[in-house]
């Protein structure tokens, strides 16, 4: 696993971009700390700046109950969001396996927020961006209203798949 | 220059259609392993499973919640001869879901191997496993399969790495 790149919001923005993305690898693994200036608590994705075609199904508990929902659109996860315990993001992974080849893009995606034990969330998602181009850029932006609070932050990894000479694989 | 903390072991994309997947021959030289599969079925949502080291014994037990867009449910299994790594939303005809475990301490000999999995489809659901074999062996070979002697469809992708503490 290898660091495409860091951000670190230097200032509330409505968007966080990695853009020009390295086709050399084999997966992209993604992980962000981000907070809403707004209400909204959720955070979405896009690849290649298309906001169309996406899908997913989550699992989600919030410390009392769990559950279940799906729905045709972009959201990857909760965060803490403006009236929530100061200082406090919500933390989030997503893996993308196979961003370059041509067919579907399916995603795992990771959440947890928390607001000082007075409310909690995890979630686990399966995602799908049903296009077959590769993934050369994406962006991370509320789901919703509002901009990223100053100092979300997210850094993009890149593995590569190979052989080591030793393991066999048949 | 980062050092890279995935180190690739071994990868593979079916030229064609296959029942099983085997890697073997894994090294010691690592902390933890972490299995990537992308794949499709030549029918049907088949659960995929692993074995490791070949071993068929009930030495797998594993808890689990599934989330398939409705209603979350949970099982747990106390005694099986695999471990189940994809009950029913990681692998379809479509292709379109992942399955991703991360095995820890798998080359330790005075430790059980504790295993965490998350596999999911957009399509159908989403899956959480935590499971364990319980064995001190050192893990040699994982074998990847499915319990309804289904095919692995070409194109599937399965890839092995190795994590250096």
């Amino acid at each position: 696993m290898q660091v495409i790149q860091h951000q670190e919001l230097a200032s509330s923005q409505a968007s966080i971009t990695f853009s020009s993305i390295p086709q050399t690898f084999t997966d992209l693994y993604l992980l962000f700390s981000v907070r809403p200036d707004s209400a909204t608590t959720d955070t979405q994705i896009s690849f290649n700046g298309n906001t169309s075609n996406f899908s997913r199904r989550h699992l989600f508990g919030n410390g009392s109950s769990a559950g279940s929902s799906s729905a045709a659109d972009r959201y990857v996860g909760s965060n803490p969001n403006s009236s929530f315990t100061a200082n406090t993001f919500g933390n989030h992974s997503i893996y993308i396996p196979n961003y370059t080849a041509s067919q579907a893009k399916s995603y795992s995606a990771d959440s947890v927020a928390e607001n000082n034990s007075a409310t909690s969330v995890q979630v686990i998602l399966a995602g799908l961006w049903n296009d077959t181009a590769a993934i050369t850029s994406l962006s991370l932006s509320v789901f919703g209203s509002g901009n990223f609070v100053q100092y979300s932050s997210a850094t993009l990894y890149g593995i590569l798949k190979g052989s080591d000479g030793t393991t066999v694989v048949s | 220059m980062p050092t890279n903390t995935y180190t690739a072991l071994a990868t593979v994309t079916l030229g064609g259609s296959d029942a099983e997947v085997v890697f073997s021959n894994i090294g010691s030289g690592y902390r933890d392993l972490i299995l990537v599969i992308q794949a499709k079925s030549s029918t049907g949502n088949p659960a995929v499973v692993a074995r490791f080291n070949s071993d068929t014994g009930t030495n797998y037990p594993y808890v689990r919640m599934t989330g398939n867009g409705s209603s979350a449910a949970s099982a747990s299994i106390t005694t099986d001869t695999f471990l189940n790594i994809a009950a029913a939303f990681g692998i379809n005809t479509s292709g379109n879901g992942n399955i991703i475990a991360q095995i820890m301490d798998y080359s330790a000999t005075d430790k059980h191997k504790p295993v965490l999995v998350r596999n999911g489809d957009a399509g159908l659901g989403v899956e959480a496993i935590a499971g364990r074999w319980a064995s001190t062996s050192a893990i040699t070979s994982v074998t990847v399969f499915n319990t309804g002697s289904i095919s692995f469809a070409t194109g599937s992708t399965f890839s092995l790495y190795g994590v250096i503490a």
